[in-house]
């Protein structure tokens, strides 16, 4: 990972007026729930699957259409390292959001005289950290097949096929697709659960490898996406 | 930063297609840059020049064929921190102020941070920006303010390859001189320079050697000022029966002589004279009316590189 590269995203993902304002209505919208019930905990914050995407979209693809790729990759920086920074940028960012929120919920609970649960607390921010980091894996893929935000567009599409295929398989009881469609589901939203480890369950190993491929696979095709795409306007018609 | 022994760039029969094959936009190039040349690439739209340019950088993979840059393959990373490179399509990190941005590729070529601000500020002054415009966001710059933050950002950490591609293209005139006073900067510092440009004045004028490339072959290897102690070509035009008639070819020859020219055609009502330089053909313009020629109109003829292009013209046909 590059830390220019990562902080170079960070600062460019929170610049963007109007990701700042879609971030800014997704990170208060709570807050008032909790103003309102303070007793309802953290559950009020819900996933940061908004979250991310709302940072996420666009992380390779923009780069792609804009053109600054090029100058960006005739610097000695990788591929692989451009696409893990801006993966780590991404996963990183959101976390940050999902620290903050949580201190906000923390200090309006506290002030409205209502119990803090702290271990509702830190299950919140561990199951959040690993659903940036696996949702982030997902976008960089989508991102670099696709310039601009187009990957939102390829995400939508992937999640409403999959939800076709799932409904489809059921109907006509074919298990197979069912559970394949199943899959592709929970890969387009790669989560572990935390609560069973914190408490004191077993380790859910499926779950865990399943969380981890999907990870690795989406980066590392990432990677040999952008390591075979060609990085001149020539190519698009010389 | 590695240490990589002074050398040049080698192409040999390189080859690229586009669309499965179908459109061949390199056929076999082969060239050798020496270590410390300025090298010019010309050609007409669509020749190849900037597949080339791809290539050399590492961005286009070619079908056949090797690029090799100090003996090491234009994408390894000692090869990249020594290269600095400024894109014909120029889009910058416009969120970023131009500050920012030079410091964003001063970071990304693994330079020093230590001596950053101060070595980003002297480059933003180097090609003729004010600390305001560097405080200011790209997004608000001019054209020529982006050619010439592009121009520093390639020229960060002193690179020893350096690949341009349309240089001064939106540049003011004031742009043009600077442009071509840093290049031969770089030059000296013993940088090998690879020059993309349209501008066929400015390419004679600052290449060491220029390939006019054509449909993807190198057609022609010039050597701009090789043996060319006369490197301009005046043609003087006469009122009709003057040059040639009234005025013979020996008044021509002598007030050539004075002048420091050279009569290279007598073609009545014109005369074709060699001159040095722009003080060369003030001073035989000077000569000649003191010699009592009728001079109606003077006209620069084209340099070496445009006739290039104009020989290559009926061949290219109807458009």
């Amino acid at each position: 990972m590059n830390v220019t590269l990562v902080f170079a995203t960070l600062r460019q993902r929170f610049t963007s007026p109007l990701r700042l304002v879609i971030l800014l209505l997704l990170g208060w919208m709570p807050m008032l729930q909790i103003l309102l019930a303070p007793r309802i905990g953290f559950a009020a914050l819900g996933d940061c699957y908004f979250l991310t995407l709302t940072l996420a979209a666009g992380m390779i693809g923009q780069d792609l259409s804009s053109g600054t790729l090029q100058l960006l990759l005739a610097r000695p920086v990788t591929r692989a390292q451009y696409v893990f920074s801006r993966w780590g940028a991404v996963a990183a960012g959101t976390f940050l959001i999902v620290v903050l929120q949580a201190l906000c919920a923390a200090s309006l609970m506290l002030a409205r005289g209502a119990p803090v649960p702290w271990g509702q607390a830190a299950l919140y921010l561990g199951n959040s950290a690993l659903l940036a980091l696996g949702l982030a894996a997902v976008m960089a893929l989508f991102s670099s097949l696709a310039s601009g935000i187009a990957d939102l567009g390829l995400l939508f599409l992937a999640f409403l096929s999959a939800q076709v295929l799932e409904k489809v398989g059921m109907f006509k009881s074919w298990d197979w697709l069912a559970r394949g469609a199943g899959e592709l589901l929970r890969m387009l939203k790669p989560e572990l659960d935390l609560a069973s480890l914190v408490h004191g369950g077993q380790v859910p190993w499926p779950a865990v490898v399943a969380y981890l491929s999907t990870v690795t696979l989406c980066l590392a095709l990432a990677v040999v996406v952008m390591n075979r795409r060609e990085l001149s306007y020539a190519s698009s018609g010389n | 930063m590695p240490r990589i022994p002074m050398d040049g760039i080698r192409i040999e029969s390189l080859t690229k297609t586009y669309r499965a094959g179908q459109v061949r936009a390199l056929d076999g190039v082969s060239l050798e840059i020496a270590p410390g040349e300025v090298f010019g690439i010309i050609g007409p739209n669509g020749a190849g020049k900037t597949t080339l340019l791809g290539c050399l950088l590492g961005f286009l993979r070619p079908d056949a064929g090797r690029v090799s840059i100090a003996g090491r393959e234009p994408d390894d990373l000692a090869i990249r921190a020594l290269t600095g490179y400024l894109p014909e399509r120029l889009t910058l990190d416009r969120w970023m102020t131009g500050l920012d941005f030079l410091a964003y590729h001063h970071a990304l070529a693994r330079l020093p941070a230590a001596g950053r601000a101060a070595e980003v500020r002297a480059a933003l002054a180097r090609v003729g920006l004010d600390p305001d415009a560097g405080r200011r966001s790209i997004r608000r710059y001019s054209r020529g303010m982006l050619q010439r933050l592009g121009l520093a950002q390639a020229l960060l950490g002193r690179p020893r390859y350096v690949f341009l591609d349309e240089p001064a293209s939106g540049v003011d005139p004031a742009g043009v001189v600077l442009f071509r006073r840093l290049l031969g900067e770089v030059k000296a510092s013993g940088a090998t320079v690879v020059l993309n440009s349209h501008q066929l004045d400015q390419v004679e004028r600052v290449c060491d050697r220029v390939a006019f490339v054509k449909q993807g072959r190198v057609e022609a290897l010039e050597t701009p000022h090789a043996g060319a102690t006369m490197a301009r070509v005046l043609r003087v035009r006469g009122p009709a029966g003057t040059i040639g008639a009234s005025v013979p070819r020996e008044t021509l020859e002598l007030a050539a002589r004075q002048a420091g020219a050279v009569l290279r055609e007598v073609a009545p009502p014109l005369a074709r004279f060699a001159v040095a330089d722009d003080a060369g053909a003030a001073r035989l313009v000077q000569t000649l009316v003191a010699a009592g020629v009728p001079v109606a109109e003077v006209t620069p003829e084209e340099g070496r590189l445009e006739r290039l292009f104009l020989e290559d013209e009926p061949a290219r046909g109807p458009a």
